[in-house]
């Protein structure tokens, strides 16, 4: 510690100098970040005067609270569909041998690296009502069966869960990775079953890893634009489309102020928690 | 050959079915379009009937889906030099100073990655508004640089932490300057991590459509919002070669970034 410290001070900058290094960031920071969410706030609370009117109209609006519930529902739904499917994938790929692992984190990582409208173009031609599946499904039954999976709700939780898996996946496979082996090789010695070893030893341990990812996919699931709004159909209308509508069809600057407001103490809250099970759990740099 | 299933065999083939389902999910919809792209006639077609390049070629000859992949290569470029110029000296001030406040500052510069975009983009739409700066291309950039250098932040200053402070300390008591010190032996060992974080953000400008629907109208429209208003409106094939060239560019520089990341482990 006090060797580094010294090096710092050889190697070290002064303050003026940080202080020049800091600046343009800084100024594009306040100009391009803290202006526009400032004059969000401010929007959102005056129109002739400073007044709560806009939040008093969305806490009665059936509109907003229709779309607040969609959204905990879909953002829920699709952080539960993917931690149970994520887990397995994050078990098998624990349990592969390093290279395969690379292989196999490569499918994984694929979606990630994908835009998001590939995506939605890609999952319509999979799952639409023309699309591969249903014409699969329609050749297998003569034409008897066509399931409606695309612009509906099914079509957004698919939409989230192909956003949301990879995320999941990763911060499971994290606390995978990092539990002692031996522990299972020994209660095994001891006579325990897998499930019971699954119960007992590798689901409490890879808790942290859980964790973080149910805080991380709801996080992210819970501002979701662009799903919804391809892939859902009229009564799945999300917070963030909810802002767009205000802004767009209404043109009511306010009410699209105090929705965003709103969303933005929600996922802050979110973002926080998700701060201190990191912090909590990791201890050291992860 | 791995205790983490125990012995069981059932368990085991379990989770093999269920992870190879997941992995097919994830994957099929990143591939899937690279066929349809070779179709030819007016509608979706998978498995295409005849092998043909007439989407490909409906692109290229089509100045609203040309221009507007132009349009967002530019704004990538732009989006990723301002971003660097930005982002690589505060992130080395940050790292080598002691000046109070930096985890304050730190903080402001991680800030635009936790912002739902949605907010930010309807703030700076009001913001642009008043400026002017709606449906321009240098709002769009702007917007973009604030978005992009968290990423070239982060991959700089693990790039510095990796980095051997002794050189600079040396380098500095022989006598070299503060700004000798900083190009030639800082950005020399920072190389790959500053390639890492550039590749990132002119990938996420690329691909950002939220603030960019927001900002843009027709003048300055961007490939990802000329795709959400096809997509949503017209369902068009062209979009298929659109995807399956935006795919391309996506792996090209997702390989490019891991092969620098395996440069930089095998360094350290």
């Amino acid at each position: 510690m006090t060797s580094s410290s010294t090096a710092t001070g050889a190697s070290g900058l002064g303050p003026w100098s940080a202080i020049v290094l800091l600046a343009p960031l800084t100024v594009l920071m306040f100009a391009i970040l803290l202006y526009p969410l400032g004059l969000t706030l401010w929007t959102s609370l005056y129109d002739g005067q400073l007044s709560l009117r806009a939040y008093a109209e969305l806490a009665s609006s059936t509109l907003f609270l229709k779309v607040l519930r969609n959204t905990f529902e879909i953002a829920i739904t699709g952080t539960l569909v993917s931690l149970v499917f994520g887990y397995p994938v994050a078990m098998h790929l624990a349990a592969q041998p390093p290279r395969r692992r690379t292989a196999c984190l490569v499918m994984v990582m694929l979606p990630f690296w994908t835009s998001i409208l590939v995506k939605s173009f890609a999952l319509v031609a999979v799952f639409g009502n023309q699309g591969l599946l249903n014409q699969l499904l329609g050749f297998l039954s003569g034409g008897q069966i066509n399931l409606p999976m695309m612009f509906n709700r099914v079509g957004v939780v698919l939409g989230m869960i192909n956003f949301l898996l990879p995320f999941m996946i990763l911060s499971i496979l994290g606390s995978l990775l990092a539990l002692d082996r031996r522990l299972i090789l020994a209660a095994e010695t001891m006579g325990a079953g897998s499930l019971r070893i699954f119960w007992k030893i590798i689901l409490p341990l890879s808790m942290p890893g859980v964790v973080a990812g149910v805080l991380i996919n709801v996080t992210l699931s819970i501002g979701m634009y662009i799903t919804p709004a391809l892939l859902g159909g009229r009564q799945d209308m999300m917070v963030a489309n909810l802002v767009d509508f205000y802004t767009r069809q209404t043109l009511d600057w306010t009410a699209a102020s105090a929705t965003a407001m709103a969303l933005l103490a929600i996922s802050g809250l979110l973002v926080a928690m998700l701060g201190r099970v990191r912090g909590g759990l990791s201890g050291g740099p992860a | 050959m791995n205790p983490l299933f125990g012995s069981s065999d059932v368990a085991r083939r379990i989770v093999t079915v269920a992870a190879w389902l997941c992995y097919l999910f994830l994957l099929i919809p990143s591939l899937i379009v690279v066929p349809i792209s070779f179709g030819n006639s007016g509608q979706i077609e998978f498995p295409p009937r005849e092998f043909s390049l007439g989407l490909y070629r409906q692109f290229f000859t089509d100045p609203a889906w040309w221009g507007s992949m132009v349009q967002s290569l530019l704004v990538a470029v732009a989006t990723t030099v301002i971003a660097l110029l930005l982002a690589v000296p505060a992130a080395y001030a940050l790292a080598r100073s002691e000046l109070p406040g930096r985890g304050l500052l730190r903080g402001l510069f991680m800030m635009p990655m936790l912002v739902p975009v949605i907010v930010l983009g309807l703030g700076l739409y009001l913001q642009f508004s008043n400026w002017g700066l709606l449906d321009t291309t240098a709002g769009v950039v702007l917007a973009h640089v604030m978005l992009t250098t968290p990423y070239i932040m982060i991959s700089v200053m693990s790039g510095l932490q990796h980095s051997d402070i002794a050189l600079e300390t040396v380098a500095s008591i022989m006598g070299a300057s503060r700004r000798v010190v900083f190009f030639r032996v800082v950005l020399p060992q920072l190389g790959p991590a500053i390639a890492v974080g550039a590749l990132f953000a002119f990938l996420m400008s690329l691909d950002e459509v939220v603030v960019a629907y927001f900002l843009t109208g027709t003048d300055a429209m961007t490939l990802p919002v000329k795709m959400y208003s096809s997509i949503r409106w017209e369902l068009t094939p062209v979009l298929a070669a659109v995807s399956t060239l935006l795919t391309v560019l996506s792996l090209l520089i997702a390989l490019g970034i891991i092969a620098l990341q395996r440069k930089t482990e095998a360094h350290s």
